[in-house]
């Protein structure tokens, strides 16, 4: 294999994350010369689809904290199949598995898919529809209990229901669990969120006021169908820490984009494994426009040639024309721009802060608690027909709403849970083999609270669906994603430098979006990062031609 | 070749992602330019990355487009093939004739595909530069209308007198033992370009054209993969009767 010791680069693209991806494909038709590299054997960074096999390694990497500092406490369940019966689906061969890490849905709205369109990326990608909302109810009774240790007994006899959300005003009207004064409230309120920018005295000075109450309060929306449009605004926060403001416009943007790629839904996903797919597609892009790839290798440090100081915040080694870089293995390169995520970037960051190590702001650090199964059923009563003309959906969204699913240890606290959401995939997303299907969870909690209350989630979920007998967890990988710009170390784990690059040639990415749904600030990220490299030459962002070679009778697809 | 427009019967039509791999120069560029083009271009210029191409194939039953994906062949780190056989359906793996190391290589890009991408993945190993072989070759093998199997009935006797370093019945023994498809071509004059292509395209089984990728025995639950998929491009005349379908 040949080395990339002593070559010289524009711009050296660290890591293959999503932004990192789309700023390849930003990049792909700039005639820049371009390295991208990636610590990892796999491409897709945080946002990666794995294999089985691939996601055994992956948790023992953040076990051992080789691989990154945004993953921690990953660990991999695989569950006896012995009882079952021979009809029963079992856990099929790593490969027929394509679990995401980061899965989001993407609403129709978002100016992702635009670009994707625009670059012509979009024809190797495709997408499918996000069907139906459902919001877990508590069998009535059970929220007052003091509840015992969460088992499969107990969740099983205090059995909830998954209620659908109704997903328009002809589902309201139908509606039989609600009587007129409340159909007439919630009809005000739809009609109200669809312009509710021009009514800014309605909700201006509600702005802070948490959503339920400003529901009760101006529209007299009864309390039992708060869940449902809480559920709307995909929230990780209480239902009494998400504001207004914040919930008007996540509502709005579900509403508005309904319907605008067909009948009845208004989120996608893409098949293969979700934002990984994506990532790839911008850097197959990438490679196309005669970008250099190297998987398996990061970034060291900053190359010292004999004085490695810092003067002012910036290294002395920094030639003129760029920065020099170590790459592993020992290898110097010099691009004029380096651009990667603060993770990947962390090799190089400037360390003047870091004397003592571990920061002091860890309480307030984001964290998200996540798991992933392969479930042993279909879960087809999650995907019911969308509408006349509409694509069969492949993903269904399930809200347990802060307060609905309840921790022995929180009972006595008092402290309200926040909401758990389960993204339900079909295998029409090529995640999992036929007969399957995959839940991935997300609760903003840490640690082991966080983790005992999506396992009660997904217990709920399967008895909830009406399925016999209860479906059963295959596997599951369960981790906590750190947020935030000092991500919060285990004890175990060598404190990290401060990231804070100081460089003006090193473009840094923020730390990835916590959001359920695609954050279309990441574009901004990456467009701002383009601009920066192309100065006054860069032209529309990801408005390319066709390449020669591709049909244009694709264009009727 | 391809008929856009004019075939406007509704014949079940399905995409199936394809990766041609193989050591440099065989001629993988050539091949895809010959089945997209019908064209070919002597010296050309190496593959930068990769390239991208679409091409349909129609059978009896059914359309098949080809999203093709073109690799460099002198790619230095090994880390491009990886993000074009993921989730790829079918796979042309291309050794040039003339060069007995490019079968190596082809054996070893077999190998990975073995390994590392999707299960059931169709493999085809390519024999190219017949044309550069001994004009020994019986005069139907250009002419054979039928798909698979042109060459099986070719000679070996041949095989000393030319250019010729990879015999027959070396790499059809090899394709045979590892369940590929096999053919020997030539994207200088054309023989068997189709053929090869036609075959893939009969090859891929109808499960993994629809929902699921097919594997495992499984059987596809019956969702049609065109019945799910989302057209980005469209959208905004909003809730169309052809919200979804990808024909």
């Amino acid at each position: 294999m040949e080395t990339l010791d002593g070559t010289d680069w524009d711009v050296l693209i660290v890591g293959t994350g999503l932004q990192q991806s789309l700023l390849a494909l930003a990049l792909s038709r700039s005639g820049k010369k371009i390295l991208h590299i990636d610590k990892n054997d796999y491409y897709g960074g945080a946002e990666a689809a794995l294999s089985l096999q691939d996601a055994e390694v992956w948790a023992s990497k953040i076990a051992e904290c080789s691989s990154t500092s945004i993953f921690t406490n990953a660990s991999i369940s695989q569950y006896s199949q012995e009882e079952s019966g021979s009809d029963v689906p079992k856990l099929s061969f790593s490969r027929a598995y394509s679990l995401a890490l980061a899965p989001q849905l993407i609403y129709a709205r978002s100016s992702l898919l635009p670009l994707l369109v625009s670059s012509k990326v979009y024809r190797q990608l495709e997408f499918l529809a996000v069907g139906s909302w459902w919001v877990y109810s508590p069998a009535s009774g059970f929220d007052g209990l003091p509840s015992s240790p969460a088992s499969a007994d107990d969740i099983s006899q205090s059995r909830g229901r998954l209620i659908k959300v109704p997903s328009g005003r002809e589902d309201i009207f139908v509606d039989q669990s609600l009587d007129m004064k409340s159909k007439r409230a919630l009809m005000k309120f739809l009609r109200f969120i669809a312009e509710y920018e021009e009514q800014s005295e309605v909700w201006e000075s509600h702005r802070q006021t948490p959503f339920p109450s400003f529901l009760s309060e101006q529209f007299r929306v009864p309390a039992h169908f708060h869940g449902a449009l809480m559920s709307l605004a995909l929230s990780s926060s209480t239902s009494n820490h998400t504001t207004t403001e914040f919930a008007l416009a996540r509502i709005a943007r579900h509403l508005r984009s309904i319907g605008m790629f067909g009948p009845g839904f208004g989120s996608v996903i893409p098949r293969w494994g979700g934002l990984s797919e994506i990532a790839q597609v911008g850097c197959r892009a990438g490679a196309v426009g005669g970008a250099t790839y190297v998987l398996g290798k990061g970034l060291d440090g900053l190359q010292s040639l004999g004085a490695p100081q810092l003067v002012d915040g910036m290294t002395a080694t920094n030639t003129p024309d760029g920065v020099a870089v170590r790459l592993k293995d020992g290898e110097a390169v010099t691009a004029r721009w380096i651009a990667g995520s603060t993770d990947d970037l962390q090799p190089i960051a400037s360390q003047e802060s870091s004397g003592d190590g571990r920061t002091e702001q860890t309480a307030t650090v984001p964290v998200i608690c996540r798991s992933i199964s392969v479930v042993a059923s279909p879960l087809e009563t999650l995907f019911p027909a969308l509408a006349e003309g509409a694509p069969a959906p492949a993903g269904a969204v399930v809200v347990f709403a802060s307060g609905s699913l309840s921790l022995s240890s929180d009972a006595e606290s008092g402290a309200e849970l926040p909401p758990v959401h389960v993204f339900v995939h079909s295998s029409d997303t090529g995640e999992c083999p036929a007969g399957q299907s995959v839940l991935y969870t997300n609760v903003a909690l840490g640690g082991e609270e966080g983790f005992a209350l999506l396992d009660r989630a997904v217990q709920s979920l399967l008895h909830a669906v009406d399925i016999q007998p209860v479906p059963a967890v295959l596997w599951s990988l369960r981790y906590q994603q750190n947020y935030g710009s000092a991500p919060q170390f285990p004890q175990t784990c060598a404190s990290p430098k401060t990231p804070s690059v100081k460089d003006p040639r090193v473009l840094e990415f923020g730390t990835a979006s916590s959001d359920l749904a695609f954050d279309d600030s990441m574009l901004e990220e990456v467009k701002s990062v383009w601009q920066k490299i192309m100065g006054d030459e860069g032209g529309d962002f990801m408005v390319f031609e066709d390449r020669e070679g591709t049909n244009a009778d694709a264009d009727d697809e | 070749m391809a008929d856009p427009g004019a075939a406007s019967a509704p014949k079940p039509s399905s995409s199936v992602k394809l990766v041609l791999l193989g050591e440099a120069a065989v001629g993988k560029s050539s091949l895809v330019m010959r089945f997209v083009n019908n064209d070919f271009q002597e010296n050309k210029e190496p593959t930068i990355g990769a390239a991208f191409l679409t091409q349909k194939c129609n059978l009896p039953t059914r359309t098949i487009k080809f999203e093709i994906w073109d690799t460099a062949g002198q790619e230095r780190f090994a880390s491009l093939a990886p993000m074009y056989y993921r989730n790829a359906q079918a796979a042309l793996v291309v050794y040039d004739i003339t060069k007995a190391s490019s079968l190596i290589k082809a054996q070893h890009w077999v190998a990975e595909l073995q390994r590392q991408a999707s299960p059931g993945i169709v493999i085809a190993l390519v024999g190219n530069k017949f044309d550069l072989a001994s004009t020994t070759a019986p005069s139907d093998a250009t002419s054979n209308g039928d798909d698979a199997d042109a060459t099986e009935e070719q000679d070996e006797e041949g095989a000393e007198t030319d250019a010729r370093k990879v015999p027959t019945k070396t790499a059809k023994a090899y394709a045979d033992e590892e369940g590929l498809l096999f053919f020997e071509t030539s994207a200088k004059t054309g023989m068997n370009v189709t053929e090869v292509f036609t075959a893939i395209a009969n090859a891929i089984p109808e499960t993994s054209l629809k929902g699921s990728r097919g594997v495992g025995g499984q059987t596809s639950l019956g969702r049609q993969e065109d019945s799910a998929r989302v057209n980005l491009t469209s959208g905004r005349d909003a809730a169309g009767p052809n919200g979804g379908c990808a024909c």
